[in-house]
């Protein structure tokens, strides 16, 4: 059990839709994103001073051009927030956005803040390549053991199927259900709650008369969710990693943009503010693996954050487990053997999409508003991350 | 052809002038082996990389462009000798010590590849005398190689022949010194300080000795020696001061020791002011003080009389100055012999005793009165050679002034004219030939084939030749342009000249050249545009203030339109365009020559986008070729539609007004292209360019495709480029005005304040770049711009 001497709670979560790459937030700047989330997140609470804030934490997995420049700060002062407020972007990939989180809770359960802004911002539209705008691999990286980092994604994720054992067809059906359930959700209104629609503007040229014409719209649901998938579809694509591989696109996330942000509040805070807390950040734990099969990175960092809170796996009503590959996640789900029903009830990152340092954030916003539609107790985020990493954190409704 | 295989050139000795040939053979892209002597400490290479980092500070720049730098090879005597073996040519530009020069030529003598050519830069040593030192083998091989300083931008080499030298071997060099190094050969015989140097040097002390007779102040004679009189606006003082007044008596000295019998002996001596300078270590520009020195701001002068300096300030008396404004040489030389005006009588005095020199000496000094004429041309500068100066202002009459002068005492020299001077003739220089006082006859130009590359070559007072102005086949003309042909050379290329004053783009100049584009693509193969330098100096100002004044704001946007349509007819003409450039190509010129097909450049071409000096930005196409090559160059890297860090090179050079100072330059600034022709002579650019647009058309050239589906930066990068303006302007580095053009130039290069990444085709990227500038045009900032770089041709900060 980790020693606090306050307790962290998270009174409001907001996100917006997330969009396909090259989709509705093509020409959206992720620090304009992350604004907006902002914004949002500290208008759900009106009757406290913005000033308080003593930090905003952002996560972003790769924080160059138009995200870099410490997008914290940027996007902060862009959302209208004090010149007082502060603002760091930190980095732990596709983890990033729950780290931001936890750090934010930390300070306060340390009694450094009441008052803290937890966010991820990610717009993978921007991101020219999947290493970001300057290749430049350490060369010592394949001197030996150490391969595995320059090893892609969608790789490690063929390993891990190989080593798990997990088949194509249970990959594709996998993958069918996450768009089901997410399709399930939006016709539901299950995220209504927690997402914030975004009112695009959009100056594009009309070639016809040389003038520049304005193109706005609101985007209001995520754009990934495909109600034309099917499993005959699903098989007919081709694996794109490995030769007789067996992760697709279709059982990969998506490439997304997105942003969401979090507003976490002391005890103190709560009474002063009279706030009404959405749930109590319990722990977050994170724990390295090997490289070259990072997607089992949850089987190592969920125990750990259950034996650091005490919460016992079978105390978890909800587990919004990050769907980088199929593979990876059936291999977590077996191994740990998680309740299917019982992760992502809404869909996942198959399904609803995965703008990496963004991720960590929306979940976190999805659990807690699931929670409390469902009355449930205990729900957990939980990711791989590239390198060789998991991370898991756990909520309680309150 | 017979222009010698040289693939690696070896300079022995990085001095100012070793290093600077070295730098020049560089830009003309052949290897070099810079020598000198092994540092007696430490790094036994830093005296020669101390010269390749000076050769990068510089000025006037000897680096065509800095990239040139790498292919200069550092050598040293102790370790390195071996690789003279590499070299087809070494150059020795040692200094002027006899024996310092024979100790290095034993030591690398054995080295020397079989068929290698030995040279010395020699200034004035005795070719026979360095010569005889040699071993028996070497002597064909060797001979004089003299640049002048600096050794880019001098045209002249004097080629000077030893005892042995082959004759084939000097012919190579012409050839090769003319085409690939770009410069003006004039044969001189080994006499010392051959030719250029002997008068050039002469004429410096004639004026200093008649300065002192008329009782004139330094800075007035500079203010007569200069631009009146057809000289560099350093003149005589300002040119002393720049060459070093150290070297200067050395060369005086030189003379002295080595011209006994030379008549005007008693000459050969630098004045006691000018030594008791040198003592007190006033040398010059070097030193910061020399005849000149510079105060603060202010300019001062040494003044004799006060025994100190005075603020600068000589100017020339108005009577004298009308004299010199008459375009009649004869009246103007019968005018100022006429004229009791001390200044007038000391520019006779100092015309009189230069003719009077070098006809006495021209039989020994060189083959032909040609050689004189164009070596002081170039190598000095002058307008006009001494020579063709007495042919122009009437051979006899001059003739008969300076006899006169001679019997009356007032010459220099008591010496007579040889008889050649006074029997009838009209001058030196005639259709057939030039004089030449030894052979007793006229001497025809060199019949070597280089020079049939050079279709206009620069002609003498007297020699005739085509205008090229009038020559050949006149297929078009209007006000501003003439569209011919020569059809001895290509009747299928036309060649396309502007005829404007200064090449300045006008309304009619662009009528003729879209007319002429029409004609040319009914009537011909290809299409040239030449003429003599300058390119063109950007568009016609005065038309534009104009307009503005009269508030003609259609008449401005439709020549703009104008403009882009002008670029664009040469960019999409259904024949090869191609650009022969030479001197400045500013503005409008620069986006022209953006938009041919191809270009040959002279190597001493001034290429810029220009227009921010007037509040402006480029409009005839220049932002919108520069965001289509961004996009172009951007599909070929790893991120095609990230083609902002195209832009942030050219968006400076843009906001900045920044000109390329040579071809070269204009590749790495991308006005022009790596696989465009860079000729380092001006003189054979048509021929080149003639041959290119034959080439094109002769391979079945096809038009390129209007660009579409163009990639922008849009409205980030206009941010991105906002970023380095706030700065800027916050930092007080540049005026609210000055941000205002870059943002403008910014937009049109972004394609327009559209999202990042939208594509966009070129008639968008004309619209928007016209926009901007007319919105620009009308702003008073950059109308107060245009109206004072018309007053005082220099660009106003507000």
């Amino acid at each position: 059990m980790s020693k606090q001497i306050q307790d962290a709670y998270i009174v409001a979560a907001k996100r917006l839709p997330v969009a396909k790459k090259n989709g509705m937030f093509r020409y959206v700047r992720p620090d304009d994103m992350l604004a907006q989330a902002i914004r949002t997140v500290v208008a759900e609470v009106p009757q406290f001073d913005p000033a308080r804030i003593g930090d905003v934490i952002v996560g972003c997995a790769m924080p160059e051009a138009e995200q870099g420049m410490n997008v914290a700060r940027i996007g902060l002062l862009l959302a209208g927030l004090p010149v007082s407020v502060p603002g760091m972007t930190i980095n732990r990939f596709c983890a990033s956005g729950l780290q931001a989180v936890a750090d934010a809770a930390n300070q306060i359960r340390l009694g450094l803040a009441d008052v803290m802004v937890a966010a991820g911002t990610e717009s993978m539209t921007i991101m020219p390549q999947m290493m970001g705008n300057k290749v430049a691999m350490n060369p010592a990286v394949f001197s030996d053991e150490n391969v595995g980092i320059a090893f892609g994604m969608g790789l490690t994720a063929e390993n891990v199927a190989a080593r798990w054992k997990v088949s194509r067809e249970d990959q594709d059906a996998f993958a069918l259900e996450s768009h089901r359930r997410a399709l399930a959700a939006i016709a539901a209104g299950h995220f209504k709650a927690e997402i914030t629609p975004y009112p695009v503007r959009e100056h594009l040229p009309d070639l016809a008369t040389g003038e520049v014409k304005l193109r706005e719209f609101v985007a209001e649901n995520d754009e990934g969710p495909r109600a034309d998938s099917s499993l005959e579809k699903l098989a007919k694509l081709k694996p794109v990693f490995h030769a007789k591989g067996s992760v697709t696109a279709g059982n990969s996330s998506q490439m997304s943009d997105g942003a969401a942000a979090v507003l976490l509040m002391s005890e103190r805070a709560l009474k002063e503010t009279g706030a009404t807390p959405l749930a109590r950040f319990v722990g977050y734990a994170v724990a390295g693996v090997e490289p070259e099969i990072m997607g089992i990175g949850p089987i190592a960092a969920i125990p750990k954050v259950l034996a650091q809170t005490g919460v016992k796996q079978e105390e978890l009503d909800w587990i919004e487990l990050n769907e980088a590959f199929a593979a990876q996640s059936l291999a977590v789900i077996r191994e740990l053997g998680l309740d299917p029903a019982k992760v992502n009830p809404l869909g996942g990152a198959i399904a609803l999409g995965h703008p990496l340092g963004a991720t960590g954030a929306i979940r976190t916003a999805t659990v807690v508003h699931g929670l409390r539609r469902t009355s449930a107790r205990y729900g957990m985020v939980t990711m791989c991350i590239g390198t060789g990493m998991g991370a898991a954190g756990v909520f309680e409704r309150i | 052809m017979n222009n010698p295989t040289i693939k690696r050139v070896a300079v022995l000795g990085a001095g100012v002038m070793g290093a600077q040939i070295a730098a020049h053979l560089a830009n003309a892209r052949v290897p070099v082996v810079l020598f000198d002597l092994a540092a007696k400490d430490g790094d036994p290479d830093a005296i020669v990389k101390k010269a390749l980092d000076s050769l990068k500070k510089l000025k006037p720049a000897p680096l065509a462009t800095r990239n040139v730098l790498p292919y200069i090879d550092i050598a040293n005597y102790d370790q390195h000798l071996a690789r003279l073996g590499e070299c087809d040519l070494v150059i020795e530009a040692i200094a002027e010590r006899l024996d310092w020069k024979k100790e290095l030529y034993a030591k690398i003598v054995p080295h020397l590849a079989p068929s290698a050519i030995l040279a010395s830069n020699t200034s004035g040593l005795s070719l026979a005398a360095l010569s005889a030192v040699m071993p028996e083998s070497i002597r064909p091989r060797f001979c004089g190689i003299h640049f002048f300083n600096p050794p880019r931008y001098m045209h002249l080499v004097e080629l000077i022949a030893a005892p042995d030298t082959q004759a084939v071997l000097l012919d190579g060099l012409e050839t090769w010194l003319t085409m690939r190094l770009g410069k003006g050969v004039v044969r001189a015989l080994d006499t010392p300080n051959f030719i250029a140097n002997r008068i050039g040097v002469f004429s410096m002390l004639a004026v200093m000795h008649h300065t002192e007779a008329f009782g004139l102040g330094f800075d007035e004679v500079d203010a007569l020696t200069g631009p009146l009189i057809g000289r560099p606006k350093s003149a005589t003082y300002r040119t002393a001061d720049v060459v070093g007044l150290d070297t200067l008596a050395h060369v005086v000295r030189t003379m002295q020791e080595a011209l006994p019998e030379d008549p005007w002996h008693a000459h050969f001596q630098i004045p006691l002011w000018l030594s008791m300078l040198i003592e007190k270590g006033a040398l010059g520009q070097k030193v910061g003080a020399g005849i000149y020195r510079k105060l603060g701001k202010e300019i001062q002068v040494l003044d004799l009389k006060l025994r100190d300096y005075r603020p600068s300030g000589g100017t020339v008396a108005e009577e004298v100055a009308a004299i010199l404004k008459n375009r009649n040489p004869a009246e103007r030389f019968a005018q100022l012999r006429a004229s009791q005006h001390p200044q007038a009588r000391f520019l006779w005095a100092i015309f009189r005793d230069l003719f009077h020199y070098a006809a006495c000496h021209l039989a020994a000094i060189a083959d032909n009165a040609r050689d004189v004429d164009l070596a002081l041309r170039w190598g000095f500068g002058w307008q006009l050679g001494p020579f063709e100066t007495w042919q122009a202002a009437g051979w006899q009459a001059i003739a008969e002034a300076i006899s006169d002068d001679i019997a009356a005492g007032k010459a220099m020299s008591t010496a007579p004219l040889p008889a050649w001077v006074s029997d009838g003739r009209g001058g030196v220089h005639a259709p057939e030939g030039s004089w030449s006082a030894r052979r007793q006859g006229y001497v025809p130009r060199s019949a070597l084939p280089v020079y049939r590359r050079q279709l206009f070559p620069e002609r003498l007072v007297g020699e005739g030749g085509a205008d090229w102005s009038t020559a050949g086949e006149t297929l078009f003309a209007n006000e501003g342009v003439r569209l011919w042909r020569l059809p001895e050379v290509d009747a299928g290329i036309g060649i396309l000249s502007v005829i404007s004053k200064n090449h300045t783009l006008g309304s009619e100049v662009l009528d003729g050249i879209q007319a002429a584009v029409r004609t040319a693509e009914e009537k011909l193969d290809g299409l040239v545009i030449w003429h003599p330098a300058p390119f063109a100096v950007g568009a016609n100002l005065k038309q534009v203030l104009g307009a503005i004044q009269s508030g003609q704001w259609g008449l401005l946007e439709a020549t703009v339109e104008k403009f882009q349509r002008t670029s664009q007819a040469l960019k999409y003409a259904q024949l090869p365009v191609v650009a022969a450039v030479e001197g400045m190509a500013l503005g409008g010129g620069c986006e022209f020559l953006m938009h041919c097909a191809k270009r040959v450049l002279a190597l001493e071409s001034y290429v810029g986008l220009v227009e921010a000096g007037v509040g402006l930005i480029p409009a005839g196409g220049g932002c919108k070729e520069f965001a289509v090559r961004a996009a172009q160059w951007a599909a070929r890297s790893a991120t095609p539609a990230e083609v902002f860090d195209y832009l942030q090179p050219v968006f400076q050079t843009i906001a900045m007004a920044k000109v390329a100072e040579s071809a070269l330059e204009a590749i790495d600034y991308g006005f022009a292209q790596p696989t465009d022709t860079v000729r380092f002579n001006a003189k054979e650019i048509l021929h080149v360019a003639l041959k290119e647009a034959r080439a094109l058309a002769d391979a079945g050239f096809v038009p390129p495709l209007p660009a579409r589906d163009i990639p922008v930066a849009g409205r980030t990068g206009i941010a991105s480029f906002e970023m380095m303006l706030v700065n800027m302007k916050e930092g007080a580095m540049i005026s609210a005005h000055d941000y205002r053009v870059a943002k403008a130039a910014a937009v049109a290069l972004c394609g327009g304040e559209v999202e990042t990444g939208c594509r966009v085709d070129e008639e968008w990227l004309l619209t928007i770049e016209r926009r901007e500038f007319m919105q620009l045009l009308r702003t008073p900032e950059t109308q107060a711009r245009i109206a004072h770089m018309m007053e005082t041709g220099k660009p106003l900060r507000n």
